[in-house]
């Protein structure tokens, strides 16, 4: 998938995570993640979502995380929301979530 | 608890707006115009919170005081910001309190810039402003003496043009930004390519986009407000320091040229503040000289964009000739004739 | 062993902090909402939370139920991928009116079962009953499919459409869908839900309904808070006679079929296979928590 546009998912509560996604011009994937526990789970969250965005296709763009505690099935929903959201798609193909 | 989310137009709705007066009052702030939506956030049809935006910035926030506590704050600033991304503002700015910081750090908000116990501008990424201060270093230049001159050239006239000269003949390198904000006469996609245009043949000069970090809504609100006639000087600091402690440095500025402001007080003020806020006022990031030039005048009348402005409202092209370089010369009779000009547009230089 | 229906733990499908701790209150079913909980703005992204919250392995042991929007609403049929897909055991229908939607809503659920290798009949359906014509179709809508396990009566929207309100007390408003209902849900020998009772803050008055709806015969009750999962099943748990007759009746039945006779003794009387189904029934509401 091609980020096309700006687009954010999630919100700043406990338990989730927002995800602000954008596209850029240099060809480079850039993710940057803030979370309150990212000493302990730091490696953990950025696996996660650089995984859900290698199943989703994409290799191009800046993905930013603010993330409150949320678990891995709520950043791999996210990430996608926001990908889907940018990439201004409807059309899903569910083996890539 | 049943919180009910909405949000209004404060033009549309007179009503809210007076509870949210009440609101914000509680917490010694006033409503802070313009707002073009208001976040709004009750329980049992009592209002326990509020947030405001105009364009990208955020205000107006407040949590009654027996709400206090993380997760209302936590929901209003995911409705506001959500409300900003279905408007397109995705990168967005605040005013804090110091005491606030981190309430607004819950809501994914980073510091700038502060004024010391007085405000605090945040925006919302931790790294957009290293990202900008990255790309502008890939412009640097080498030098002892590099300047910077900010203009909104509205349009740009050859006062203007004397400005970009004089500093560019005193410095190795000169830096020249054009305000980004579309909040005058002329669109920003005229005004740069009038700069453009005007400066092509100065060969000590690079110039640059606007942004969001350089007399923008974000940075610097009083400039935009049109009533205005006396800026609180905390928000001049604002836009100041981001200057002095994040593009000064990236560029290697030493020195910011401005022309005097004897037409406009906002501007002229403006000056004042600049001196203290990138020279006098202590601060980790290097001085910045401010070099004040004496505006350039033809018959003994300084030349002003303002000027400019209401001849062309008048239709005085014989006059407008003496104080405009060709080519905005030549924009300007073809503007005119395309779409007569209004009378009485924003009047920032 | 029959298992319980007693709680359907409402939970908004757009929150992860409830998706993910919903488990702990031990609710029979659980129901994660796209529809009326999710505003439309968020549909898209709540829709892949409850996706991929159906995988989570705390819900493995728990009835998991996704309410979908209405098929003609632009949202319902990728509600119900997502559904079928990430392996929902019942689909909730909303605001379901007559027999047509259930087998309209069938059929899709079938294409997509095959289209996702699942067997075909896996997903069971729920169809809400939330309007007059609802409830005057209810017997219709309770047959309208061998996937149907049970129908259940949603209050706010129905007394709406019925231009009333809640009175507190007996509701006589309710009185009649209630009946309608019921009788529907045993005529179709599928299980009945009660209406979700909104004043979380209300304890007593919650279990006033309770009471009623016990009495009347619902199987169970739709929850929109965790608290009331274990004010639910205690106000449903046997009393000790009950419980201990039951075991009773149930190691007799065992005893027989294991000795390969036919007939069913306890205390020298005959147990007809209906009393060891109350019986098992009776079982199945000892687990209170």
């Amino acid at each position: 998938m091609k980020i096309t546009k700006e687009a954010i998912a999630g919100t700043l509560e406990s338990s989730d995570l927002l995800v602000k996604v954008a596209p850029n011009q240099k060809g480079t994937l850039e993710v940057v993640i803030r979370s309150e526990v990212i000493k302990q789970f730091g490696k953990q969250i950025r696996r996660v979502i650089d995984d859900t965005l290698r199943k989703l296709e994409v290799s191009e763009g800046s993905v930013v995380v603010e993330d409150k505690g949320a678990l891995d099935y709520a950043i791999r929903a996210r990430v996608q929301a926001a990908v889907l959201r940018g990439a201004g798609s409807e059309e899903l193909d569910w083996r890539q979530l | 608890m049943e919180f009910e989310f909405t949000a209004v137009r404060p033009q549309e709705s007179p009503n809210d707006v007076d509870e949210v007066r009440k609101l914000l009052a509680a917490s010694q702030l006033e409503f802070d115009s313009p707002v073009q939506v208001l976040v709004l956030c009750r329980v049992r049809g009592r209002m326990v919170a509020c947030a405001g935006l105009d364009h990208n910035v955020i205000k107006c926030v407040a949590v009654a005081q027996d709400f206090r506590g993380e997760s209302l704050s936590l929901r209003l600033g995911s409705e506001i910001v959500a409300l900003a991304a279905q408007r397109r503002e995705f990168h967005l700015f605040l005013y804090s309190p110091p005491h606030n910081r981190e309430l607004f750090r819950g809501w994914g908000f980073y510091p700038l810039v502060e004024v010391p116990d007085l405000v605090i501008l945040m925006e919302n990424s931790p790294i957009a402003i290293q990202r900008y201060c990255d790309s502008l270093r890939l412009r640097r230049k080498p030098g002892d003496r590099i300047g910077c001159c900010v203009l909104n050239a509205n349009p740009f006239t050859l006062g203007h043009r004397y400005l970009v000269e004089r500093a560019a003949s005193e410095c190795d390198w000169l830096h020249v930004f054009v305000v980004k904000e579309d909040a005058s006469t002329f669109s920003y996609d005229d005004r740069f390519a009038l700069v453009a245009a005007g400066v092509k043949n100065i060969s000590n000069l690079t110039l640059h986009q606007g942004s969001d970090y350089i007399i923008s809504r974000a940075t610097f609100p009083g400039y935009f407000l049109k009533d205005k006639l006396v800026i609180d000087h905390s928000w001049a600091g604002i836009d100041l320091l981001l200057f002095r402690e994040h593009i000064a440095p990236s560029l290697g500025i030493t020195d910011r040229y401005v022309g005097t402001e004897p037409l406009d007080t906002v501007t002229s003020n403006y000056n004042v503040d600049m001196r203290y806020w990138l020279h006098d006022a202590t601060s980790c990031a290097p001085a910045v000289t401010v070099v004040e030039l004496p505006r350039a005048s033809i018959d003994g009348i300084p030349i002003s964009a303002s000027t400019v402005r209401r001849l062309l409202a008048e239709g005085d092209f014989i006059a407008i000739q003496k104080l405009v370089p060709t080519s905005t010369l030549k924009f300007l009779q073809i503007k005119d004739a395309a779409t007569p000009l209004a009378a009485g547009g924003a009047n920032r230089t | 062993m029959r298992k319980a229906r007693r709680s359907m733990l409402f939970v908004p499908g757009d929150n992860p902090g409830m998706l993910s701790t919903a488990f702990v209150y031990q609710p029979d079913s659980v129901m994660f909402d796209l529809e009326d909980a999710v505003s439309p703005r968020e549909k898209d992204s709540a829709r892949l939370l409850v996706f991929h919250t159906l995988s989570l392995p705390a819900y493995k042991d728990v009835e998991r139920v996704v309410r979908i929007n209405r098929l003609d609403s632009e949202y319902g049929l990728k509600d119900l991928e997502a559904a079928i897909r990430g392996g929902a055991d019942v689909v909730r229908l909303p605001k379901t009116d007559s027999a047509e939607e259930v087998h309209e809503l069938e059929s899709h659920v079938a294409r997509l079962e095959k289209e996702c290798g699942c067997r075909v009949g896996q997903t069971k359906l729920i169809a809400a009953i939330e309007s007059a014509s609802g409830v005057v179709n209810a017997l219709s809508i309770a047959t309208a499919s061998t996937r149907m396990v049970a129908i259940a009566l949603a209050g706010f929207d129905y007394l709406v459409d019925m231009q009333t309100k809640r009175s507190g007390g007996s509701e006589p408003e309710l009185f009649y869908a209630r009946a309608a209902l019921l009788h529907a849900a045993r005529a179709a020998h599928i299980d009945a839900f009660d209406v979700a009772y909104g004043n979380v803050d209300d304890d007593e008055g919650f279990l006033r309904e309770v009471q009623i709806a016990k009495q009347l015969g619902f199987n169970g009750k739709s929850l929109i808070h965790p608290r009331q999962v274990y004010l639910l099943h205690r106000a449903y748990a046997p009393s000790e006679a009950e419980l201990m007759y039951a075991k009773r009746v149930i190691a007799a039945a065992e005893d027989a079929h294991g000795k390969g006779q036919g007939v069913v003794s306890l205390d020298g009387k005959m147990i007809d296979p209906p009393v060891i189904k109350e019986a098992e029934e009776v079982l199945s509401r000892a687990d209170v928590a």
